[in-house]
């Protein structure tokens, strides 16, 4: 079947762009926020440098560690790969063959974030304790919001694939949008913060004990495995934003078009995503970092709007 | 401005203007929800603005769907007096008495929002059990507006200040207006303005009420049960 070989390939190659693409992400944020500070800032190429860095050196790791800590930042970044392979990046459409839909993407990042809560706790460090249990917290409240956001979408088109989501949708954009769209969508902007990883939930820059989640589970892994870690984290950031695009944005070839058709999904896909990071940076910029014991009062207002929308679709 | 009745007899424009409708009711809701889960007094301020903004470009689409005159002028006023006077009104109060900016609530904010969520499912099923009276009204109006006339109540009914107070009575009030609009497509004109003249002057006498309780026992409307003659 020729047409099934290539949506294979475009899977794949799909997938390899996200995971690619990720740290390029992260520092455009950077890039945004330094600029939105007055400073100069790194260049967006730096968390490339970061982990070609990381690679190259050696790996220290904690006595108390087990065997299978060594194996958490591989599996981290696979289960994160796979979720990539799941966003259409490129194609509005769903692939020949199963793959598995959105709630298979959500529940590949969910086991991302319990293997990486996992290795905080295996290493036994003080930090990595609190950071796991601090995330362990904020997960059940994120979690359950993003499954009903993607069902509030699903219902419409009786599908959770998302490339059939996006082909169902079209490509009118917000002139097709249902009353439920617009609070699906603000629920996912409140959400998007906290999925990844960034003020007001938590503060990508900093290793200050009170406001660390994600940096705190990291601080065990040295070497490579820092490296997948870090990579793993930028992959997850940016299939996220592709999970909102695909959900809310869907542009691209419906069916299995010519390269014109491919490289204008992906320079839509980049727009979109560029739009999304600019967001994350002004956010990022514009408040402070809550206190934990505040974060599920503003993840409850993601809560309401996405119970709202499936009310809104249901009843 | 089309004629009179130029929306019955397009149905596209008439679907179109449902959809208007269904999406700002959408939209409403959420600037409720950012009042319910406001922490500081101008944040709650700043979206029952945004709140009156939308219904007054709600009146503005009926209006162009309906050729009604009276709802052009009943937008008018709602964007002139809701959207700017009276939060402007409110925000100089909050300056002048140099007060605590955070909300105080009776219940946590937390609460308040699960009540919310109760609220706004509550109105969907009950709007649905009205059987053809629903079916006659365009669109997800009727829940939307009965779900914020009630969420009003639940701000007024769980905040200690009375500024609070004062925006959960004017978000109830949107609430109103905008079942008023959506099921009746236009009330009488006089109705519409006596209606806003309330709101006015419930919010001239609440004003007052505050500043001067506030000048002479430097107290505000929570303590008031403790007072003792």
């Amino acid at each position: 079947m020729m047409s099934g070989e290539i949506s294979v390939v475009i899977v794949l190659l799909d997938m390899a762009l996200l995971v690619l693409i990720g740290p390029l992400v992260t520092g455009i944020i950077q890039k945004i926020k330094a600029r939105l500070q007055c400073r100069q800032g790194a260049g967006v190429l730096q968390p490339y440098r970061d982990i070609r860095k990381l690679l190259r050196k050696g790996t220290v790791q904690a006595d108390t560690a087990s065997g299978f800590f060594r194996s958490i930042p591989v599996l981290v970044l696979a289960a994160t790969v796979a979720a990539g392979a799941l966003v259409p990046v490129m194609r509005a459409a769903p692939p020949v063959f199963p793959m598995g839909d959105a709630i298979m993407l959500l529940g590949l990042l969910a086991l991302a974030r319990f293997l990486t809560a996992l290795g905080a706790l295996d290493a036994g460090g003080a930090f990595g304790g609190m950071g796991a249990s601090r995330e362990m917290t904020i997960a059940p409240l994120v979690e359950p919001v993003l499954m009903m956001v993607v069902f509030s979408t699903a219902l419409a088109a009786g599908t959770t694939e998302l490339g059939a989501l996006a082909a169902h949708r079209g490509t009118s954009w917000i002139l097709s949008w249902r009353a439920a769209d617009f609070l699906g969508f603000a629920a996912m902007l409140v959400l998007l913060p906290a999925e990844t990883g960034r003020i007001p939930v938590d503060n990508p820059d900093t290793h200050l004990e009170l406001t660390m989640l994600h940096e705190g589970m990291l601080l065990e892994h040295s070497g490579p495995g820092l490296g997948c870690m870090l990579l793993a984290s930028h992959a997850r950031q940016i299939v996220t934003l592709g999970l909102v695009s695909a959900l809310f944005f869907p542009f691209g070839p419906t069916e299995s078009a010519g390269a014109m058709g491919l490289l204008l999904g992906a320079g839509a896909f980049a727009v979109k995503i560029l739009v999304l990071a600019g967001f994350l940076a002004l956010v990022e910029s514009s408040y402070a970092k809550l206190r934990l014991f505040r974060v599920p009062q503003y993840l409850g207002v993601g809560f309401v709007c996405a119970l709202t929308a499936l009310a809104l679709r249901i009843l | 401005m089309r004629a009179h009745g130029a929306g019955a007899e397009d149905p596209v424009s008439t679907e179109m203007v449902h959809a208007i409708i269904d999406d700002i009711g959408a939209l409403l809701l959420f600037t409720m929800i950012l009042i319910v889960a406001a922490g500081q007094v101008y944040r709650a301020i700043y979206a029952v603005a945004a709140q009156s903004l939308l219904i007054a470009i709600a009146g503005g689409v009926l209006a162009a769907a309906t050729g009604n005159i009276d709802l052009w002028v009943i937008a008018g006023i709602t964007l002139v007096v809701k959207a700017i006077v009276l939060p402007s009104v409110l925000h100089w109060v909050v300056r002048r008495m140099n007060v605590r900016r955070e909300v105080e609530p009776v219940i946590p904010i937390a609460a308040t929002l699960a009540l919310a969520v109760v609220i706004v499912v509550m109105s969907f099923h009950l709007s649905a059990s009205l059987g053809t009276v629903r079916q006659a009204i365009t669109g997800n109006a009727l829940p939307v507006g009965i779900a914020l006339t009630l969420t009003g109540v639940l701000v007024m009914a769980t905040r200690m200040t009375a500024l609070t107070q004062m925006v959960g009575l004017f978000a109830s009030e949107n609430g109103i207006f905008f079942t008023a609009m959506a099921v009746t497509q236009g009330m009488p004109l006089i109705i519409e303005i006596g209606v806003i003249l309330d709101v006015i002057l419930a919010a001239l006498v609440m004003t007052i009420m505050v500043l001067r309780v506030r000048s002479t026992v430097d107290a505000d409307i929570a303590d008031l049960d403790r007072l003792r003659g």
